[in-house]
């Protein structure tokens, strides 16, 4: 097996310069330092300004912490931090479990299941605006297919319609992100879970393992490092969910789909208040780079 | 995997297919169906299955006036644009990373992927402002460079699990033969992580494909792309359902068939280094 | 000898490479000129997709044959418009030759010189016809500071439209000519709700009730129609004062009676937009609505652009708004205006295609563009609103220009510089008015105080800048001073 062959390697026998692999990966990090510095440093540099597009093309002053102030009083900042915080736990959660749910069918020897594999990725493909308006047409209230199965089902719907009823608006914003990810989670499992070697399985099985325990002790474990980074990637992704939200909810009804990301796009392209939108982008980065920070080093801590 | 399984058991297991096909594809087929159906069948319900199909949807968007199709060819130069750039930022730092015990390799492995955790939305007016001082306003090459903020982070780590799996003695083999570094990239290892590249390229040309926001700010007319095409006809006098159907299908065609065609690399590629370690 | 020609190899292959990231470069570098080429005999013109660009698409060879321009248009939603204009200006690049300007940023557009005034370009060519223009129209949409920055392509007001099969049925009567209230349409409403309909069970009315501009342009008519104002002094008065006035009588009598006229809606109205509230009388389970103008048309239609009749197509009655007894009638202006960009290269072929599209005789053409029905009537010229082919398919035009005659955009919605951040916080908290999850009264001064912070955060309160009182008088002679 070639995975036996690269961890006996030893890096260490290298007679090449020191220098050499920090120059291998110098251009990459280059490259990205410039095109994600600048953004930072342009939003840090303008939550300190007053610069309002709708007022002014070039920014009107220095105001200390106002932007930061006003990002926490009129742009309801630690409501959309809650919302936003539920609606990511939840989805991240929901498509971990679902994933590895359909990740272990997928490994079920049947007939068709490879084509259904294949076939199961196509919604990860698709860009997500695209999803935006496939559910915004299936959602439709009058004529569109959701409701009309569910209600076919028996199943009472809110009055207001399933985007329309602070109940339901979330769950169906994240019903729709749910979709899309799901089968990649399913995939990236998929993968990890084939590369479990059969010997390891046989032999536990010879043990009287049950299904389950093989799953908990054997499997889990050993795909833990393949789970931690989807799960960290999604997690974030989902944090700064906005397109959906603008194509299906516009954040209401009333607050209740108003995600950060939402919000941000809201002070950024639509009131064009850069210097408040700069503010929140940094308290977002702060809020995203505390949850990761603790991720990572609860979780990666063992990572090579 | 060849266990004996109850008939419930594999009863089951086809139910749970069928329910899965149904799930995650169907609302594509029904996506497909709005494209071609006509007017009076979009929201009708019970849903009307039997129609003549019609290809005005298509007619209106790629031929005349055909406003998506220049945005058809520029969403090709930008995603193939961006998988050509990808290669050799990526490669490089991914062999590094999989051959050299660096100090902080971890942290510079999850550096990249934290790069994903600043909201897009944010970037859109600075990026603009940047594209613009550079002279690249409105260009392929913007989006292009842009797109490679997506791509880079994805790709270093997807090579380096492949990477890792080619033998070093092969390279030390190379070298006593006298090969440099060069050599040793791209004679040794580049055509052994080849499934490799090609499952980096498929996602940094469907990330590319995907993204609409940057090209909102960052296009023009003349280069727009497709899922940017697409708002156009969500407006605010009126949606017209069969323009933006036939504009998404087109648009979702290319990524899918990448994935139905290169599918055996999918799996292969998305372990992220799994049981390795 | 392995070691010379694998050496040579890599040679060959450096080459190699060398050679294809050099040409990956010229492609690069040759990117730009490809784009810019393609810009250079053409008018590059950006607008929104409402109707009136189906109608001008489907015309422009006509101004190309006439002027010898060629023309490269291009359609964008609103939102997508306005991300993109603006990203381009303060990058200082725009790219087209003629935009479309929203009326809220007009100020802006032309304080910042993103656009030119067209004052010097109408008085060289008395061919504008700017006699022509409802005065209205060009207040509330294309003059700040007594300088014309755009012209109107397509000008909306507010009406009523009902079903008129169903009315008659119900027995009732309602005026054409505006002389009703508030609490008679209210009445009406009341009366048709819940009735049974060719075995439909009818809606009263329907509402956009989405956040935040839908909510808002629709609740800030009836507000507006009922006396409220946005500012103790805006933008008429000599001292701009842009105290809120929101939290006024006038205006919890207001909401209260928008929240009535929800709870006589079909509930998922909450989350209606401008077309989902149109499309849904459309489908004919509505009696009555209030709504901009084009719904005239649009709602004759299936969807939209889709050529099909609806079921009310031959069953619409169309009449004026209804007013507040003891207040002046104040119905909402908008729509659409073309402006030149302020660094285009092309000024004499932008004011050509500003003066075509903006002509009585291209705007008759657009309104007789049938491809998909006639979907055009939002005219700014009171010479259309006469035209007797016009009133053959339009019927309901003499309503319409009397509703615009009693407009004032600049008071239902005020073009101050936070405008859109205003409307952000007040279409929210309709929003939850709607839902349930907060009161009229603590909608309004919670909007109030909200209003009070952001104009205060943005330097507005106290005014500090100068002043201009804008009033119809001065747009009148401003008018008169061009043609």
């Amino acid at each position: 097996m070639t995975v036996a062959l690269s961890l006996a390697a030893s890096p260490r026998r290298r007679r090449l310069p020191a220098a050499l692999p920090w120059l291998l990966i110098a251009p990459s990090v280059l490259l990205l330092l410039a095109l994600i510095l600048f953004p930072l440093v342009f939003a840090l540099k303008n939550s300190f300004y007053f610069w309002n597009l709708q007022m002014s093309p070039v920014p009107m002053g220095y105001i200390g912490a106002d932007n930061y102030r006003m990002a926490f009083s009129a742009s309801f900042f630690l409501g959309a931090l809650r919302t936003t915080v539920l609606m990511t736990l939840v989805g991240t959660a929901v498509e971990f479990l679902l994933g590895l749910g359909i990740a272990l069918l997928l490994l079920r020897n049947l007939r068709g299941m490879r084509l259904t594999r294949v076939l199961l990725i196509m919604p990860t493909t698709i860009a997500p605006i695209v999803v935006g308006f496939l559910f915004r047409y299936m959602y439709d209230p009058n004529g569109g297919l959701i409701p009309w199965l569910l209600q076919s089902a028996g199943i009472p719907l809110p009055a207001a319609g399933l985007l329309g009823s602070s109940s339901t608006a979330l769950w169906a914003v994240l019903f729709a992100d749910v979709w899309q990810w799901t089968p990649f989670f399913a995939i990236v499992l998929y993968a990890a879970l084939l590369a479990v070697p059969e010997d390891v399985l046989e032999a536990a099985r010879l043990d009287g393992a049950s299904a389950f325990k093989l799953l908990t002790h054997i499997k889990l474990p050993l795909i833990r490092k393949t789970a931690l980074i989807v799960v960290m990637l999604r997690f974030m992704q989902l944090f700064n969910t906005f397109d959906l939200v603008v194509v299906l909810t516009k954040g209401g009804p009333g607050a209740s789909t108003r995600t950060l990301g939402y919000s941000l796009y809201q002070a950024g392209l639509v009131d064009f208040n850069i210097g408040l939108a700069s503010a929140m982008t940094w308290l977002i980065v702060i809020v995203v780079n505390a949850i990761i920070g603790l991720f990572v080093f609860f979780a990666f801590r063992d990572l090579d | 995997m060849a266990r004996s399984e109850t008939f419930s058991g594999r009863a089951f297991g086809y139910l749970a297919m069928l329910a899965l096909l149904v799930v995650f594809i169907g609302p594509i087929v029904w996506f497909v169906l709005l494209a071609i159906r006509p007017a009076d069948t979009f929201f009708a319900m019970p849903p009307v299955l039997r129609f003549q199909p019609s290809w005005e949807s298509f007619r209106y968007t790629f031929v005349e006036p055909g406003n998506n199709l220049p945005q058809l060819r520029n969403s090709l130069i930008v995603a193939a644009g961006a998988v050509l750039l990808n290669l050799p930022f990526s490669f490089p730092a991914a062999y590094a990373l999989s051959r050299y015990r660096l100090r902080g390799r971890k942290h510079i492995m999850l550096w990249y992927l934290g790069l994903l955790m600043a909201p897009p939305v944010a970037f859109l007016i600075p990026y603009s402002i940047l594209a613009s001082a550079a002279g690249l306003k409105g260009t392929y090459l913007s989006m292009i460079l842009i797109a490679q903020t997506l791509t880079v982070p994805f790709s270093v780590w997807l090579m380096r699990s492949f990477i890792d799996e080619v033998p070093v003695e092969l390279e030390e083999a190379a070298r006593i033969d006298g090969g440099g570094l060069w050599t040793i990239l791209t004679k040794v290892v580049l055509p052994l992580v080849t499934p490799g590249l090609i499952v980096t390229s498929m996602f940094a040309f469907v990330f590319s494909w995907n993204n609409a926001a940057f090209p909102l700010v960052l296009a023009n007319r003349a280069t727009a792309t497709l899922p940017v095409g697409t708002l156009q006809y969500f407006g605010t006098a009126g949606v017209t359902w069969g323009f933006i159907a036939a504009a998404a299908v087109a648009a979702m065609i290319p990524p899918m068939l990448i994935f139905l065609v290169l599918d055996r690399y999918v799996v292969r590629g998305l372990t992220f280094g799994s049981v390795k370690g | 000898m392995k070691t010379v020609s694998a050496f040579r190899v890599s040679r060959r292959s450096l080459m190699k490479s060398g050679a294809a990231l050099a040409g990956a470069a010229a492609l690069g570098g040759t990117f730009p000129n490809i784009v810019r080429a393609q810009g250079s005999g053409t008018l590059r013109v950006l607008l929104a997709g409402d109707p009136f660009y189906y109608a001008i698409e489907g015309l422009k060879d006509q101004f190309q044959q006439e002027t010898g321009i060629t023309l490269e248009i291009e359609a964008i939603s609103t939102e997508a418009l306005q991300a993109r204009l603006t990203s381009s200006f303060i990058s200082n690049e725009p790219d087209a030759d003629v935009i479309s300007v929203d009326q809220m940023w007009l100020g802006q557009y032309l304080e910042s010189k993103w656009i030119l005034p067209l004052n010097e370009f109408i008085k060289a060519d008395s061919d504008t016809a700017i006699d022509d223009f409802i005065p209205e129209v060009l207040y509330s949409m294309n003059t700040w500071r007594g300088q014309v920055g755009t012209l109107p392509v397509a000008s909306y007001g507010q009406m009523v439209l009902y079903r008129k099969d169903f009315v008659d049925e119900a027995g009732i009567k309602i005026p054409e000519d505006g002389s009703w209230t508030w609490s008679d349409y209210l009445d009406t409403v009341k009366a048709l709700h819940g009735k049974s309909f060719g075995g439909t069970t009818m809606s009263g009315t329907v509402l956009a009730g989405q956040q935040p501009a839908p909510v808002v342009h629709m609740f800030t008519q009836l507000a507006a129609s009922m006396g409220t104002r946005w500012f103790k002094s805006f933008p008429t008065g000599s001292a701009w004062d842009f105290t809120p006035t929101v939290d006024s009588p006038e205006n919890r009598e207001a909401l209260k009676l928008f929240l009535e006229l929800y709870k006589l809606s079909p509930a998922e109205s909450v989350g209606y937009n401008w077309f989902d509230a149109g499309m849904r009388f459309a489908k004919g389970d509505i009696g009555m609505f209030y709504w901009w103008t084009p719904y005239a048309y649009l709602c004759r239609k299936d969807g939209y652009m889709t050529g099909k009749d609806s079921v009310v197509a031959d069953k619409l009655g169309i009449v004026r708004l209804p007013k507040a007894p003891d207040h002046h009638q104040v119905v909402s202006l908008g729509g659409h205006s073309l402006g030149i960009a302020g660094n285009t290269g092309k000024r004499e072929a932008a004011w050509q295609f500003v003066k075509w599209a903006t002509s009585a005789k291209t705007q008759k053409a657009m309104a007789l563009y049938d491809k998909y029905g006639y979907q055009f009537s939002d005219f700014a010229r009171p010479s259309l609103y006469a035209d007797p082919d016009l009133l053959k398919i339009y019927p309901y035009l003499p309503g319409q220009i009397g509703d615009i005659r009693a407009g004032n955009g600049k008071i239902v919605r005020p073009p101050c510089p936070v405008y859109t951040t205003l409307e952000g916080i007040y279409g929210l908290n309709l929003n939850k008015v709607l839902t349930g999850a907060m009161t009229p009264e603590a909608c309004l001064s919670e909007t109030s105080t909200f209003f009070e912070t952001i104009l205060k955060g943005n330097f507005l309160i106290p005014y500090q800048q100068a002043s201009y009182d804008d009033t119809l008088e001065a747009t009148k002679a401003l008018m008169a001073s061009l043609a």
